[in-house]
């Protein structure tokens, strides 16, 4: 019951995504007319924010309108199923942990750190009230260490104690996000199927590529620690693989050595920004393809999930260009609506 | 009883240099609660600040309270004024200060307890590590190929570090584990400079910390627990300062923290109300906010006593459309409290609507009777809530009136421990009679759920719901439809015609679905078939939660069950085995079957009937109050 429960759902919210094509007309829409196409197409609060001319609670309405959606799927859910995507919406609240790290870093007070923070609503694990009046950064991760994020933060705390340095920080707590995330994967996928597999796979192995990249050739880490800071690998890329690639001395030759699945997609890339990008189109056609199919129920909605937040984020680049009044060509550069 | 007290909203105009003795006369009265004000436009951030400045010195406060312990404050004068902003600025710094050094304290006493467990393994690891057939010297000897390192790291680390190493050449070996730490070697070729090009920060960041191998443990490996006494001496005497550090903050800010807590009580009304009801601009402020009707007139006399004149006070019913901004003011007898934080649990009525206080009471109480009916548990689960204390003591009262109810069930049923001979039944036993049962629960369970459907249609009209009071499955066109398919079934049974009435239910069903379909948003298509599932979804909800009132019936015919076999059980012993089938039979009914009912009818109390006219989105009204016991960080009081 509750599958099918899901599955309705899933189909009823899938007629919210928006076709690229719409989304690159709003681009040259008149500024008088955007509220109301908004408005025809259930985003309301994205209207009335872009009318107050308040940019940053564009952001905040953005998750909002994630997070309303994410609870409805959510509610069907129980079990390995309901904890993985319940951890899935958990990152935009482990950002929230980032930005008080970095407010509090920056001697920022109170009002600044809140103006930063994203509101999780009903999602909301941390007393961000509480933290913010923390006087420095080591009692404010001593206080998140008696969070649900401990976990999380314990490993960030050590490493920050041993640098002092915010960027190995901000690593590791992304890394210890996607570990929690990868473990809870796995735990559900022989119910949600291979659908859900492969989008995972997607995301992990993007994310494990993308860093490798970064780390080793625009921060210069030697390979012993970039491995040491990707998430946990086991989906395309095998940690054999992943050993291997860490000790190549430039993209092209990391490129030349990824496995034929990851290969195809990236031949010509050059750049790191595209292969990031090459990477997420494909798992955006991946995820469209498995909510079109009949794919099982949790698969479909985690599906729903990217590409309504890849589709949101595509109209956050427009009403954003359009206020900074970016020319269009830019804009549409920006967007890769589904 | 019935519904939350009538409120007034009122807007006080006072002058800006004296917003902080409104606050605190406002605190002193104790029946303003601040809302946000009828006119559009914020305050010019005279109160922004003097708020900002409150919470940080009341998180201040709080920590330093939560690492010292409660200071004894003394009483709050009655004549004592609020500080101003700029002392209020003094307090936060003074309280800066001292909790920078009671936190460098407790880092200091943080660390040093992470160091003492750390030694405890180190002991422990330098006894198995002594015992190898390893000579330490040579181990950590330079060595011109390979580079040797001799650390702890935590083992949830353990496996990636293995793994980042074996890419810089590295072979890392654990030789001992204790708590959460793993004790580990470290070899590599060595490189220049030594490891550190090929690993980077990876160590640090892994959390390695290298492990110490004294001099003595390489020459002399039994002077070795030498060092470690002393060692241990050394991390003991850092506690005994850090603790003797602590008890000497206590006594050197005591004093001065007692006196800060009271002026932050003072700071408190204001900061309060300029999160939420103060706004000012020049030489003119307003405080808006709440006051129950029967307190208006003694707040006004307060008002014009001490300022003459120059605060006024204006006041005016809430207006239609305000009903969800109103707060409630539930004031309920001595008896009905208890009830009311059961009530509460679900959520506070909105302003106007029906309170269920005092529903859910009887209907609990009767619930709770009705499924374990008998004279002698009754009086058992008398005797045991009298004697409820401590946490929960507020539920002593519901425990009597439970328990009454169950001897009053069990006169009914002629029942005392189960035995149905020693009593004349004033009515019947439940196994008598099972199908009269069943029907008197179901008749019950109709009644209880058309008057819930009768309140929500009530509560709707209050807040000029119009279409939902009559459109909806659980309004007006709900409750017609209900009555109506019961009394055609009704008269299905009793072979009278009923046409008329399924008619009725079908109007009235069409009805549920067109009031589904002009409220969902979408294509005609979507709305259609929402429209129909969820009417129809509504007309089975009904329906499912009448027949969940079989269970009281259920269960007051198991509670006579239980007791059989009870006695099926002693009858079998003999003797001190009988007396004692029969004690521990009888205790397991009053405990294991009591939790049980106890928590079936509030089931029945939370899911049949509030969730059907009880939104519970209410909030409570909170006035300003003059607490010590209320510093604290001010987000919980917004929230």
């Amino acid at each position: 019951m509750s599958a099918a429960y899901l599955n309705t759902r899933v189909s009823l919210f899938r007629s919210r995504l928006w076709p690229g094509d719409q989304v690159a007309d709003l681009v040259e829409a008149e500024a008088d007319a955007l509220p109301a196409l908004l408005e025809a197409r259930g985003l309301g609060t994205l209207a009335r924010g872009y009318a107050d001319g308040d940019p940053r609670s564009l952001e905040t309405r953005l998750v909002d309108i994630l997070l309303d959606e994410a609870g409805v799927l959510l509610r069907p859910l129980a079990g390995a199923a309901r904890r993985f995507l319940r951890y899935w919406v958990g990152r935009f609240e482990v950002s929230n942990v980032k930005s008080l790290i970095r407010a509090k870093m920056a001697g920022d007070g109170p009002a600044a750190t809140a103006a930063r923070l994203l509101d999780m609503g009903r999602f909301t694990r941390l007393d961000a009230e509480a933290l913010m009046r923390a006087e420095d950064v080591a009692e404010l991760m001593r206080r998140l260490e008696r969070t649900p994020y401990a976990g999380i933060v314990r490993n960030a705390r050590q490493a920050f104690e041993q640098g002092h340095d915010p960027f190995i920080l901000d690593a590791t707590l992304d890394r210890s996000y996607y570990d929690g995330l990868i473990e809870r994967a796995h735990a559900v996928e022989a119910e949600a199927g291979p659908a859900f597999r492969d989008m995972v796979a997607d995301l992990i192995d993007r994310v494990d590529l993308v860093w490798l990249l970064r780390y080793r050739f625009n921060y210069g880490l030697p390979p012993a620690q970039v491995h040491y800071l990707l998430p946990a690998p086991g989906y395309r890329l095998v940690p054999e693989r992943l050993r291997a690639l860490v000790g190549r001395p430039d993209i092209a030759s990391v490129l030349a050595d990824l496995p034929e699945e990851l290969a195809r997609p990236l031949a010509g890339a050059a750049t790191i920004p595209e292969i990031a990008a090459r990477l997420e189109r494909r798992a955006l056609d991946r995820a469209a393809a498995v909510l079109r199919a009949a794919s099982p129920p949790l698969a479909r909605a985690l599906a729903y999930l990217i590409l309504r937040e890849s589709g949101l984020r595509d109209l956050r680049a427009v009403l954003r260009g359009r206020r900074l009044g970016l020319p269009v060509r830019d804009i549409r550069a920006a967007t890769g609506a589904y | 009883m019935f519904r939350p007290e009538p409120m007034l909203k009122v807007e006080l105009l006072c002058l800006t240099s004296e917003v902080q003795e409104v606050a605190l006369l406002l605190a002193r009265h104790g029946g303003f609660g601040p809302a946000a004000p009828a006119r559009a436009g914020r305050g010019d951030g005279h109160g922004e600040t003097y708020r900002e400045l409150y919470r940080e010195a009341a998180a201040r406060m709080a920590k330093i309270q939560e690492y010292c312990g409660r200071h004894e404050a003394a009483p709050i004068p009655d004549d004592a004024v609020a500080p101003s902003e700029r002392e209020l600025a003094g307090i936060g710094n003074r309280l800066r200060e001292i909790w920078q050094a009671c936190s460098g304290c407790r880092e200091k006493e943080l660390r040093v307890e992470e160091e003492k467990r750390r030694f405890e393994r180190l002991r422990e690891t330098y006894v198995r590590l002594s015992a190898l057939s390893v000579d330490p010297e040579r181990l950590l000897r330079h060595d011109g190929l390979l580079d040797i390192r001799l650390g702890q790291v935590p083992a949830v680390n353990l496996k990636r570090l293995g793994e980042a190493l074996s890419v810089a050449g590295y072979v890392l070996t654990v030789f001992d584990r204790a708590g959460d730490q793993a004790f580990v070697v470290a070899v590599g070729p060595r490189a220049e400079p030594a490891g550190g090009g090929r690993l980077g920060g990876l160590l640090g960041q892994a959390g390695w910390r290298d492990l110490p191998v004294p001099a003595e443990l390489r020459h002399d490996p039994e002077s070795s627990a030498r060092w470690l006494e002393t060692e241990g001496r050394r991390l003991d005497a850092m506690v005994a300062e850090h603790c003797e550090l602590r008890e000497r903050h206590w006594r050197q800010y005591s004093a001065w923290l007692g006196q800060a807590r009271v002026l932050l009580a003072l700071a408190r009304p204001l900061a309060e109300s300029s999160s939420l009801g103060l706004s000012a601009k020049g030489q003119l402020a307003v405080f808006s906010g709440w006051v129950p009707k029967r307190a208006e007139a003694a707040l006004r006399d307060a008002l014009e006593a001490r300022f003459r004149g120059r605060c006024l006070m204006s006041a005016r019913a809430p207006e239609p459309g305000e009903s969800a901004t109103v707060p409630s003011l539930l004031r309920h007898p001595f008896w009905l409290r208890p009830f009311a934080t059961l009530v509460r649990h679900y959520g506070v009525p909105r302003y106007g609507e029906f309170d269920p206080t005092l529903l859910f009471a009887a209907g609990y109480v009767l619930l709770f009777g009705a499924m374990f009916g008998d004279v002698g548990h009754g009086a058992v689960l008398l005797a045991g809530a009298l004697f409820l204390g401590g946490r929960l003591a507020w539920l002593r009262w519901v425990g009597m009136a439970a328990a009454l109810s169950s001897i009053g069930f069990g006169l009914l049923y002629g029942s005392v421990f189960g035995y149905e001979d020693l009593i004349e039944p004033v009515w019947q036993s439940p196994l008598h009679d099972p199908a009269r049962m069943l029907w008197l629960a179901l008749a019950a369970g109709a009644v209880f759920i058309a008057v819930t459907l009768a309140i929500n249609l009530y509560n709707r009209l209050i807040g000029r719901r119009w279409l939902a009071a009559l459109l909806a499955g659980d309004g007006l066109a709900g409750l017609g439809f209900y009555a109506a398919v019961a009394a055609g079934l009704f008269g299905a049974l009793e072979g009278v015609a009923t046409t008329l009435a399924w008619v009725v239910a079908g109007v009235c069903l069409g009805a549920v679905a067109l009031g589904v379909a002009l409220e969902t948003p979408g294509p005609a298509g979507e709305r259609l078939v929402v429209a129909v599932i969820e009417a129809m979804e509504a007309a089975v909800n009904l329906f499912a939660n009448t027949l969940s009132f079989l269970r009281v019936a259920a269960f007051s015919m198991n509670h006579v069950a239980l007791a059989l076999a009870v006695f099926a059980v002693a009858a079998g012993l003999e003797g001190i085995g009988h007396g004692a089938a029969l004690l521990l039979g009888n205790a397991v009914i009053i405990v294991l079957e009591g939790a049980i009912v106890a928590i079936q009818a509030l089931r029945l109390m939370y899911y049949e009937g509030f969730s059907r006219f009880f939104a519970g989105d209410g909030f409570e009204f909170r006035p300003l109050r003059l607490s010590l016991d209320e510093v604290q960080a001010m987000s919980r009081s917004e929230a």
